[in-house]
């Protein structure tokens, strides 16, 4: 089964110095041995990176878009999502007189109900459409008392597609109708139906009438964008959108990330400290000091989160609608540490035993030296598991104390808050619900998938037994 | 004697008044410079001998006498490290005898810097002399346990151990988590150090035929007590207790010839559990030679042989 | 002697894909086992041999395992590249197996009685009284004292080498003509060993048993086989009768373990240690496998891989080769009857 035959001088003996032992793999600590294992996992590194930006954002959001969170625009409200609109400058409207019609020419309803009342010839827009307003004059229709407006955003296939008006003349000579009722920039359709105080007209006109998108002069003015009448100017973008308030929706994103992701990271660090301290403590000495401590535990995992959470309101006197972070913090604190102390104590009981730990006391080690050297450096591992797991929790407590009340008053924003606001418009225009709730659960999910990714970096013992 | 044990004990409680008897009134010396092997099968308490002998585990009863002065009862920090200097251990497992935190020169450093002070660079030249007196190659100096082989794991923990300069090394099962043709050159390690630094060992290990090799003399527990002790030839060769004899028996020889040839040997019963034991021979149980009165008498070690002692009363 | 062969492995390699690469775990590994007989497979830790023996019963997850060459004939019915049914069907039935660790291998929540029953009746199609009474027999043959009270208690309330009789009765319940033990004592206490090592010969001797005995341990092969082959950095080095093995050893590897174990001599003999740790096989060694680690190592091991030399007796060294200098190991391939030249 061999075909290679070796030549002669191919046997000569290797002499061979009797060596130390080498290794030949690159050496690496760890966390670069962590570090390789998360890489390869796409899903962790995804999230990580995710984070990252989340944090980035939080951050440096604030110096690189500079709307304010808290600048109210009435004129933008509950706006979808844009970028790079423009808009007409336009002049304010001022009081607009309308069209009326000279009342010889009109001709009066006939009591007796035989003249058959028509559509009208034609409608017309009086000056350019704008979304500031659009101003629409129409032909009088013989017999008119008085004359119906309606607007739908789609062409009217009979009269019970209409709906209700938009608003009514108040007479007959009364033939134009002045529409500033929020306007978007889109096609509507205008209808006119004349009406002589009894009956309506059968048939109607209706003129397809395109909005253009336009601020007033004054409006340029304090947006400090000043421009000639007439001319076109960009608008702010509001990526996300506004809310009901006209307040820019992705500002109030990155402010909101500030009070959940403080929350969703300040409170974890501080009860995984505590619950470091306090099972390092435990399960150092174990014995009966391990028994009562432990026991404490089980009694705090017994009290109810949200009834302590309104208790610590009332007692540092926040009242309904004040904001609440500190106690939100406190009970955070005080109530979820006794998970990270039990890892913790099971760890240091673990490892107290190991035979790095006996040979370190045999070589006279002092106790602290060796909960700081040995026990520790092994326990930072799985805390740090446990650490990305409990952000999450502590994000989704925020939102939810803040969805229903108990969290951020306005008008500090929190993406549980934000959530709350926008369940309210939730069908009519649905982005602001769903921008902080996708913040929410995306953030929720990447330091899930991390923390996935880390046990599996972390946990597995190092290679040490393949 | 350099360290003997005088009837030292061992139980540990599991609670409602049930006792673990790992190590019963074992006396047991070890003179300067000698290799005392102890074997045993897992639950014999030969490991927990070693333990409690230097302090590892607080003593239930009995003494330990160091150099004619008697060890403390139960240790405090300040106590191992008197002793750190006199007594140290190396561990069965490779695995979880270093610290995965650490590097190879902070563990073979650990027992300098902790006696005398002082930093990772002032000793290095001290650590790397030690790598290399251990057969490892002084460049790994950064290198985590992780990336080494079982061996060389045992290789640092012996490191480790032998730069504080002890008398007494404590050699728990050093070999048996190890490949065969590693076992070797650990067990010649450990020989040569014994040779050249003066040691004296206490090596606990159940391979029977690796303890004859390595030991001067041999000490064989079984449940918790001693039940013989002799030179190590005179106890592998002409086992005196039926518990040794059938140890040896057992043990399958690398010889094809000689197992093919070998008489069966009865081999009956296992180790009971230690728990409460009562008096009477702890090897009556699976004793093929069991008389009436060894249920009901404990056996007293005594001498068959020149040096040689066992604890039955058919002897 | 052909007609006799149960299991047939030829040419069988095994790779990993593991974070650093991938790991050619079994590299060309051939061998026949005879009905009745112990093959047993020494080696290191990390050899290979368990390995080998895993994948014949489909126990290797596929990925990150990987089958890159060979074949597998039970009685002359290819076992690789099986579909996990087919494997159901033969594995348990046609070949058993035990492990080092019985008790991970068996139910923690099942008895002991149970799970053996649960086998005769899905395997044998037994009735449920048929597999009781089956059940006491097979741990009344593996020596449990008191099977009809042993039969309802869990494993957790038996000792290690009880297990391993639990385990072995299982594994022969459906009467396989294979069974493979992976380190079967190396868990055990030495007399333990020695009960189970009984057991399994007198179960050999009675039901014509073929059994693959993977372990580390000299003293066990010596006990227990008759033909040994003995594996190093994924690769058989050396193979033949146990005898030819212990006493006419013609690889350096096997020569080296032999000497690194204190044998039963009066004098102590100096120990011989193997220098060195076996191939990382993240990257094999170009020549022979354990050129690194040999005494007698020649310009030629360093770069080509010896081929198996002999016939009936083989080693994969280039000693062997008929060019090669003079050296005693050569002469025990020759010495071997039955062993041509090559």
């Amino acid at each position: 089964m061999n075909s290679y035959e070796p030549a002669a001088h191919e046997f000569a003996s290797v002499a061979r110095q009797p060596g130390l032992l080498t290794l030949t793999r690159p050496s690496q600590s760890y966390w670069q041995d962590a570090w390789l294992r998360l890489k390869k996992n796409k899903r962790a590194l995804a999230s990580l990176y995710l984070i990252i930006a989340l944090l980035l954002m939080t951050l440096l959001g604030p110096w690189l878009w500079h709307q304010d969170p808290t600048l109210q625009d009435l004129d933008v409200i509950s706006q979808p999502p844009s970028f790079g609109d423009t808009a007409l400058v336009v002049a304010d409207p001022g009081l607009w007189a309308g069209v009326t019609a000279d009342t010889a020419t009109l001709v009066p309803a006939d009591p007796d109900g035989k003249l058959v009342l028509t559509a009208t010839a034609r409608i017309q827009t009086v000056g350019a459409a704008t979304t500031q307003y659009v101003r629409v004059s129409w032909d009088s229709v013989p017999g008119a008392a008085f004359y119906l407006v309606y607007r739908n955003d789609h062409a009217p296939e009979s009269g019970e597609d209409l709906g209700l008006p938009l608003g009514q003349t108040l007479a007959a000579a009364e033939l134009s109708f002045e529409d500033r009722l929020q306007l978007r920039e889109q096609d509507y359709w205008y209808t006119v139906i004349a009406s002589d105080e009894i009956r309506e007209a059968t048939s109607f006109t209706t003129e397809r009438i395109h909005v253009q998108r336009a601020i007033t002069a004054t409006q340029a003015r304090e947006r400090l964008l000043p421009a000639p009448l007439g001319a076109t100017v960009a608008l702010q973008s509001h990526p996300f959108g506004t809310d009901s308030l006209g307040r820019d929706l992705f500002a109030r994103i990155i402010e909101g990330a500030r009070v959940s992701l403080f929350i969703g990271i300040v409170a974890p660090f501080l009860f995984v400290l505590l619950g470091t301290i306090y099972g390092g403590i435990s399960g150092y000495f174990g014995g009966t000091v391990d028994a009562v401590m432990m026991r404490v535990t089980d009694f705090l995992i017994a009290l109810p989160f949200l009834l302590f959470m309104i208790l610590f309101r009332i007692g540092f006197g926040i009242g309904p609608g004040e904001s609440g972070i500190f106690p939100m913090l406190l009970a955070l604190v005080l109530l979820r540490w006794e998970d990270p102390a039990r890892l913790v104590r099971g760890q240091v009981l673990q490892i107290r035993e190991e035979a790095f730990v006996q040979a370190a006391r045999l070589l006279g080690a002092q106790p602290l030296y060796l909960i700081f050297r040995h026990m520790i450096p092994n326990t930072i591992g799985p805390l740090l598991v446990n650490l990305t797991f409990s952000i999450p929790m502590a994000i989704f407590t925020e939102a939810f104390l803040s969805f229903i009340g108990m969290g951020v008053a306005p008008p500090t924003p929190s993406w549980g808050s934000m959530s709350n606001d926008g369940l309210k418009s939730m069908l009519s225009s649905p982005h602001e619900l769903l921008f902080p709730a996708i913040f929410i659960s995306l953030t929720v999910l990447a330091f899930n998938l991390l923390g996935d990714g880390l046990r599996d970096a972390l946990d597995s013992r190092m290679r040490s037994r393949e | 004697m350099l360290i003997e044990a005088r009837k030292l004990r061992k139980y540990f409680s599991l609670g409602h008044g049930k006792q673990v008897h790992a190590v019963d009134d074992v006396s047991l010396g070890i003179a300067e410079h000698e290799v005392l092997g102890l074997v045993g099968e897992s639950g014999s308490g030969k490991t927990t001998f070693g333990k409690t002998l230097i302090g590892l585990y607080d003593k239930t009863g009995g003494q330990v006498v160091y150099r004619d002065r008697e060890l403390p009862q139960r240790y405090q920090a300040q106590d191992y490290k008197r002793q750190a200097s006199e007594i140290q251990m190396i561990f069965q497992d490779p695995y979880s005898s270093l610290n995965p935190r650490m590097t190879i020169q902070e563990i073979i450093a650990e027992g300098l810097l902790i006696r005398d002070g002082g930093n990772l660079g002032s000793v290095r030249d001290k650590v790397v002399y030690w790598l290399e007196r251990v057969g490892l190659h002084g460049d790994h100096l950064s290198r985590y346990p992780h990336e080494f082989s079982g061996g060389q794991r045992q290789r640092v923990g012996i490191a480790r151990a032998l730069i504080v300069e002890p008398k007494l090394l404590i050699c728990d099962e050093p070999i048996s988590a190890l490949d065969v043709s590693v076992q070797a050159q650990v067990v010649k390690l450990l020989g040569e150090l014994k040779q050249s630094l003066g040691l004296a060992m206490l090596f606990i290990a159940h391979d029977l035929s690796m303890v004859r090799y390595v030991s001067d003399r041999m000490a064989v527990m079984y449940l918790g007590s001693l039940v013989e002790v002799g030179p190590a030839d005179a106890v592998y060769f002409s086992p005196q207790h039926p518990y040794t004899k059938m140890l040896i028996s057992s043990n399958p020889e690398p010889d094809p010839v000689h197992e093919r040839q070998r008489k069966d040997v009865i081999v009956s019963g296992e180790i009971p559990s230690p728990v409460n034991l009562q008096p009477g021979c702890r090897f009556a149980g699976r004793c093929p030679l069991v008389e009436p009165h060894c249920r009901l008498e404990t056996p007293m070690l005594r001498t068959v042989a020149a040096n040689h002692l066992a604890a039955c009363h058919l002897l | 002697m052909s007609s006799d062969i149960i299991l047939e492995v030829d040419n069988l390699a095994v790779e990993f894909a593991t974070f650093g690469g991938s790991v050619q775990a079994v590299r060309d590994v051939s061998f026949k086992l005879h009905k009745g007989t112990t093959l047993a497979i020494v080696g290191e830790s990390g050899c290979g041999k368990s390995v080998t023996v895993q994948t014949l019963v489909g126990l290797i997850p596929m990925p990150p395992g990987r089958i890159t060459a060979g074949s597998a004939r039970l009685r002359g019915e290819e076992l690789l590249g099986l579909s996990s049914d087919q494997l159901n069907r033969y594995r348990g039935k046609r070949i058993g197996m035990i492990f080092q660790d019985a008790m991970s291998a068996l139910n923690p929540t099942m008895t002991i009685g149970d799970q053996i029953a649960e086998t005769l009746l899905v395997h044998m199609g037994m009735s449920a009284a048929a597999a009781r009474q089956e059940v006491i027999a097979l741990l009344s043959q593996v020596q449990i004292p008191e099977p009809e009270r042993r039969m309802r208690q869990y494993p957790f309330e038996f000792s290690g080498g009880m297990l391993q009789r639990a385990m072995i009765a299982l594994s022969i319940a459906c009467q396989p003509e294979v069974l493979i033990a992976d380190e079967p004592t190396t868990a055990l206490d030495v007399t333990i060993q020695a009960q189970i090592l009984q057991l399994l010969e007198s179960l050999q001797r009675s039901r014509g048993l073929s059994i693959i005995l993977i372990t580390h341990d000299l003293g066990v092969v010596a006990r227990m086989a008759h033909e040994v082959a003995v594996m190093y950095a994924g690769q058989i080095v050396e193979q033949g009768s146990v005898d030819d093995i212990f006493y006419r050893s013609a690889h350096p590897y096997t020569l080296g373990l032999k000497a690194a174990m204190p044998g039963k001599t009066a004098q102590k003999a100096e120990l011989h240690e193997i220098p060195g740790s076996p191939p990382d096989l993240f990257a094999p060694p170009a020549g022979c496998g354990f050129h690194a680690r040999c005494p007698h190592v020649m310009q030629l091991c360093e770069s080509k891989a010896p081929p198996l030399f002999g016939a009936a007796h083989q080693a994969r060294c280039w000693l062997h080769h008929a060019q090669a200098p003079t050296h005693p190991l050569r002469q025990q391939l020759l010495a071997t009857t039955g062993n041509g030249s090559c």
